[in-house]
């Protein structure tokens, strides 16, 4: 495993993990480490860190206006993807030796191609996920990891081995717990860290290998603990719902409107993280289940059930429960546009949560930090409204 | 509402069998009306799902909704249905072909019957939903949010298809095995709900009448080669209806039979679609703008025609393996091998097939630029078109150019801009053509 100093420990090394993204990833980079960019949740990471890579989950830039971008793609697209290649062709990923694109949805497939052509990586790889949980939807799920695992070894001139997977499952599951732990900190009323602390260790921990994630988590946690205190109470308990927020800005925008931001089901957020990998004899089942069934994008069709209201639960329960248990009195279902499977969602959820009592506003945003005005007066009127 | 339409959106054709195809695309919607009467199952189905001849064998009748949201922006009558569907909560950025869908099912349970004077009679409420994951995401998505307006049974299944880059020779098997299997899925569906059998002899009947119909279009195809051209894009936009929407019929099979007789009749004859005709046009990619279809026209009162188009494309025909003897293992191959089309081609050269086929295009049909359309709600079919453009320039010079508005919003359509966008281009046309020529 690999296995480096930790240079950053507790929320100041979160802070400086955030403010200086990929820094790490360029560190080891530059010691030697292979580092592997990634979009989506539906990359089993544990295979990166089974042959001592890096996996760096590619975000983009709210703050970074796009310019080079617009030259090779339309702008009736999903702007995070714009944005993150754009940030790839002003070289800012120039500490990538691959790259692998899962078939999550028309554009993330569509930039395989296009990253691949104009960036030219080392390495890269494109894993189809099924749309479908049908039975033989696993069977062909563990083939493509079959083809996907072997190109990657191809990659690292050497093989992976079944108990180097297994340790990597063990210590991916380590990493999901601690979220887990480091989410629960928010329960209470008041909670004990901010959305805002959350979200930069989540980005923070998107570049890191595991091990340091692991430490770097346990300091966090410990760290909150011991300091007490936190954001306050506020008279609203946010949850928010939607793809990609990799950038502090709209949360910070939220938790200085009188609200607490304690719980999200993002895919940049918890998404990835509510459930491990269960050890199986041959760990690669353990990883198709999960990495097929067990994150709930809406990318992914769950089949029919006998009634609407039972279909919506099947979709959208867990997210109920996860409210209920953190006491949210609001849901905020932040959209990026051009996402069709989550605007195709929207009205579905919207009235699940509502019927269900919670207050929900659904924003539908350009991924852009010029928006923020906008929202703002949105997001002041919908917390005055139910606080 | 009226059904006629405030003002004309249609082309006007060049070929006579083609207009015969506006009584069909009527007949489709009389018939899944009378069919449901009967007592027969009917199913909103989308193109590209590659279950046409097991439907046609168990005697399920399809209705394409994307071609009902095409036809009611052709007739201009799209606005009420979209309006409804964003009403709803849809965002105005999602296809345009499902907010009318979801719009149109809106309405008609607000109203408790289908909504007034709703073009063709409207679509029949469906005993399935048969979604799919080929080509885009709301083919899956759109009868998952049917939901709300409707309780019917849904189905979705994966079609699917490797990367360019991989080995096929590797991954083919169990591409081939999950494509069955997801068919199989397909068809204990159907029985389940219609509780008949599906009758292999049947699905073999209707393969070969779809594969015929097939062959006969990709020769049609092969005809619109000549100088000067017989049969416009705009013709293939009408054309285009038998093979997707009645294959795996007879139907189907006669009116290839004819088009191709009259298309070679024109070809020998030759018979153009303009009196002169200066420049040759690709229409390279994006969805056809079905509420202004006579921009077609347009390019040729200015001497352009468009020859060919990379849209609604046929499938070239495949050789499946003969050892192959189930028909859902034939549908399964036949469904890897259309879709891995140019790939070899690809991997040695541009890395897209779609770029191959464009190229192929360019050289055969003796093209001189190439148009494409974005349509600012169809991600699957516009994504993608700037990047094609920049590979073809790596091996060829023609002028290209990219028009914007949508499949069915006239919102995002400007009249005047798009005519003086398409003057400049031909004019660029023609500055190549001369350079090209000294």
């Amino acid at each position: 495993m690999m296995t480096t100093e930790l240079k950053r420990t507790g929320l100041a090394g979160v802070e400086e993990l955030y403010q200086r993204r990929g820094q790490r990833a360029r560190e080891l980079s530059e010691q030697g480490a292979k580092v592997i960019g990634y979009f989506c949740c539906y990359v089993p990471v544990e295979f990166f860190t089974a042959l001592e890579m890096l996996p760096y989950r590619i975000q983009g830039g709210v703050n970074e206006p796009i310019t080079e971008a617009d030259a090779y793609l339309e702008t009736i697209m999903c702007p995070f993807i714009r944005s993150a290649f754009d940030l790839a062709l002003k070289n800012r990923y120039d500490f990538l030796d691959g790259l692998v694109v899962p078939h999550t949805c028309d554009t993330v497939q569509r930039i395989y191609d296009i990253w691949k052509y104009y960036r030219k990586p080392a390495y890269s790889h494109f894993i189809n996920v099924p749309h479908m949980l049908q039975p033989s939807s696993y069977e062909f799920f563990k083939q493509e990891l079959l083809t996907f695992r072997k190109s990657l070894e191809e990659f690292a001139g050497r093989k992976m081995t079944d108990e180097a997977l297994t340790e990597a499952v063990r210590l991916h599951n380590e990493n999901r717990a601690l979220v887990r732990q480091l989410y629960d900190l928010r329960k209470p009323d008041p909670p004990l860290t901010s959305g805002v602390e959350i979200l930069k260790t989540m980005v923070t921990g998107m570049g890191l290998p595991v091990l340091e994630y692991n430490e770097l988590l346990r300091s966090v946690i410990r760290e909150i603990r011991e300091r007490g205190g936190g954001p306050g109470k506020k008279p609203a308990r946010i949850l928010i719902y939607g793809s990609v927020i990799d950038d502090i800005s709209f949360i910070q925008l939220i938790e200085d409107s009188g609200a607490n931001v304690v719980m999200d089901d993002l895919s940049t957020g918890l998404r990835g993280f509510w459930h491990d990998v269960e050890p199986t004899p041959d760990p690669l089942d353990g990883i198709v289940n999960r990495y097929l069934d067990k994150i709930y994008c809406p990318r992914t069709y769950r089949p029919q059930a006998e009634t609407q209201e039972k279909d919506l639960d099947n979709r959208f329960g867990y997210v109920y429960k996860s409210a209920a248990d953190f006491q949210v009195n609001g849901v905020i279902l932040y959209v990026i546009r051009f996402c069709d499977t989550y605007e195709l969602d929207a009205p579905d959820f919207k009235s699940y949560f509502q019927k269900k009592g919670f207050p929900v506003l659904y924003l539908e945003d350009d991924y852009s930090a010029g928006t923020l005005g906008q929202l703002k007066t949105r997001v002041q009127a919908f917390i005055e409204m139910i606080a | 509402m009226s059904e006629k339409p405030a003002e004309k959106t249609t082309s006007t054709k060049a070929t006579e069998t083609v207009k015969k195809v506006r009584a069909i695309v009527r007949g489709l919607y009389q018939n899944a009306r009378e069919a449901k009467e009967k007592g027969q199952f009917t199913a909103y189905t989308m193109t590209a799902c590659q279950y046409e001849e097991i439907l046609n064998a168990m005697d399920i009748v399809p209705v394409w909704t994307e071609n009902y949201a095409g036809l009611t922006a052709a007739k201009r009558d799209a606005e009420r249905f979209v309006l409804k569907a964003e009403a709803e909560g849809y965002s105005n950025v999602i296809c345009g072909y499902v907010r009318v869908g979801l719009g149109f099912d809106a309405l008609r349970k607000e109203m408790g019957k289908t909504p007034e004077n709703a073009p063709d009679g409207g679509m029949v409420m469906p005993d399935l939903l048969l979604g799919c994951g080929s080509a885009c995401d709301p083919r899956f998505k759109w009868y998952q949010a049917l939901g709300r307006y409707m309780n019917v049974p849904t189905y979705s299944f994966d079609v699917i298809w490797p990367p360019v880059d991989a080995d096929l020779d590797e991954v083919r098997n169990y591409y081939i095995r999950y494509q069955r299997e997801q068919f199989q899925g397909l068809v204990d569906f159907l029985e389940r709900q219609t509780k008949k059998k599906l009758s292999h002899d049947r699905l073999w009947e209707a393969i070969s009448r779809s594969n015929a119909t097939w062959r006969k279009w990709w020769e049609v195809d092969q005809l619109r080669k000549a100088i000067p051209s017989p049969m416009p894009t705009e013709d293939h936009y009408n054309a285009m209806v038998p093979g997707f929407y009645c294959c795996g019929t007879q139907l189907a099979v006669d009116f290839y039979e004819e088009l191709y007789n009259e298309v070679k009749q024109r070809v020998d004859n030759k018979i153009g679609v303009v009196p002169e005709e200066k420049y040759r046009l690709l229409f390279g990619g994006g969805l056809p703008p079905w509420h202004t279809m006579w921009i077609f026209n347009y390019f040729e009162t200015l001497g352009a025609v468009f020859v060919m188009e990379n849209a609604y494309r046929i499938y070239d025909p495949v050789e499946v393996p003969s050892h192959v003897k189930d028909p859902l293992d034939y549908l399964a191959w036949r469904t890897f091998l259309r879709w891995t089309q140019r790939y070899d081609m690809a991997k040695k050269r541009s890395g897209i097939a779609t770029v191959e086929r464009l190229l192929e295009y360019i050289e055969d049909y003796r093209i001189d630029g190439v148009v494409t359309h974005a349509t600012k709600s169809c991600r699957a079919t516009t994504v993608g078109q700037i990047d094609w453009l920049h590979r073809l320039n790596e091996y060829t010079n023609i002028p290209s150019m990219q028009l914007i508005s949508d499949i069915i919003d006239v919102r995002d359509y400007s009249e005047a801009q798009w005519k003086a966008q398409i003057d400049a281009f031909v004019e660029a046309v023609e500055a190549h053509k001369r350079r090209t020529a000294r």
